[in-house]
């Protein structure tokens, strides 16, 4: 037995000892990190906390924490916002989302004005959300660290674990263009280096309040603590919805052969929008 | 064209857009802000659905708006939200069909185009109005089960 070998026998042993949570061994790219659950993995989801159903973001709290919590922009930054703010307030909103890119981290948490949906499996916790493209995180609560150096991603490397009833969050490996944004078209570029925590948890039990904290030093002056507060619905029409951002830029057509195409949506030359059947 | 607007100069800019070739065009944008709607002058047409075109990010109805005597009729583009949230409106994708009468509220363009954001739209044969209902605050009960 190599040295390497004995020193994933010893990690294993000692995951063993600790209970049910993998074997982990960052620099062995070899190493089991998705062991299969165990029956007792899935009965220990049914003591979390219910999150289930769909979950709508007040869609007017971040507005309201533009005056209430003021987010601590480097001047540089706060210039940049202030430019954009008049531009919204004279109706030409900097639209920095128009390229249907995902909102990423941390905005999509902050602004989105549709709904989420969580789902818990053994070791890990899913945020599915429904607009621009279909947003996913993927949060690792099985043990894992961060990896040293993670692809710079829009949701950013996430792992997490439970105090009591409060899932806490923490991500790293956002890339550098990912908008930190208070509002559809007010917001800058994280620039790198961004760290979140989050504090998930149920503040009453159709409320659900996700509590960020946000260290973003090319944009912040310091940490930004912020909130955002979602309302459980279990109506079918509350249901989650596909959302393709993408889809806006084509019209569904049909091909030469016969078969059902999407086609590039169609513009006047002022740069306009063509309806669908075009008369 | 029937158009009331509580803005006489936005009307004018209005109709005179309507008027030009760009009359069959609505804004380029995908996901995007709504700040380029004027909510303080809102308008009212009455026309004929063209098309619900049910998509992401934004959905539209393009409606021929009702001529005026001697004026061509007019096809403006009403933006609103997705299917996801109209969903919860009470909107299905067959809510709206071509040929269905309606009388709508819009918020127009701020550059004058041909369009707007949708207020309400109201069928004309069943009366049924259709907004963008508020969603649920914190803290408050869930809707009720239908």
């Amino acid at each position: 037995m190599n040295r390497h070998r004995q020193w994933l026998l010893g990690l294993l042993v000692a995951a063993s000892l600790a209970g049910p949570v993998a074997a982990f061994a960052a620099d062995e790219p070899s190493a089991v990190i998705n062991p299969p659950p165990t029956a007792k993995d899935w009965a220990d989801m049914a003591k979390l906390p219910d999150w289930s159903g769909m979950w709508l973001p007040d869609v007017g709290d971040q507005i309201k924490q533009m005056t209430s919590n003021p987010t601590p922009w480097t001047d540089k930054a706060a210039a940049y916002i202030q430019h954009q703010m008049d531009d919204m307030k004279a109706g030409k909103p900097d639209n920095f989302f128009n390229d249907c890119l995902p909102e990423g981290m941390p905005s999509w948490m902050l602004i989105s004005h549709n709904a989420m949906e969580v789902a818990f499996t053994p070791g890990r916790v899913y945020l599915f959300g429904e607009s621009d493209s279909n947003r996913l995180r993927r949060i690792y609560t099985d043990g894992r660290p961060h990896p040293d150096d993670p692809d710079p991603t829009f949701h950013g490397h996430s792992i997490g674990h439970w105090e009591g009833d409060t899932l806490v969050i923490d991500t790293i490996g956002v890339v550098p263009q990912a908008w930190l944004a208070i509002g559809e078209s007010v917001g800058i570029p994280n620039n790198g280096d961004m760290h979140i925590v989050e504090r998930m948890k149920l503040a009453k039990p159709d409320e659900l309040i996700d509590t960020l904290t946000i260290t973003a030093p090319h944009v912040l002056t310091k940490p930004w603590t912020t909130t955002r507060h979602f309302t459980r619905e279990r109506r079918r029409d509350f249901d989650m919805v596909e959302g393709i951002c993408l889809e806006g830029e084509f019209n569904p057509a049909v091909d030469k052969d016969g078969n059902s195409i999407f086609v590039p949506q169609k513009f006047t030359t002022d740069g306009l929008r063509m309806p669908i059947k075009t008369p | 064209m029937t158009i009331s607007s509580k803005s006489t100069a936005r009307r004018a800019t209005l109709i005179g857009a309507c008027l030009s070739l760009a009359a069959l065009a609505g804004p380029a944008l995908a996901h995007h802000s709504f700040a380029m709607f004027d909510t303080v002058h809102t308008g009212t047409l009455t026309g004929t659905v063209k098309e619900l075109d049910w998509r992401n990010p934004h959905t539209f109805l393009w409606v021929m708006a009702d001529p005026k005597p001697g004026q061509p009729s007019v096809l403006l583009s009403f933006e609103t939200s997705n299917p996801g949230n109209l969903t919860r409106a009470g909107w299905t994708r067959h809510t709206f069909n071509p040929g269905d009468k309606v009388q709508v509220k819009y918020a127009p363009l701020r550059d004058g185009s041909p369009g707007g954001q949708l207020v309400k739209t109201t069928s004309v044969a069943t009366g049924k109005s259709y907004d963008l209902t508020p969603l649920p605050q914190p803290g408050a009960a869930p809707l009720p089960a239908k």
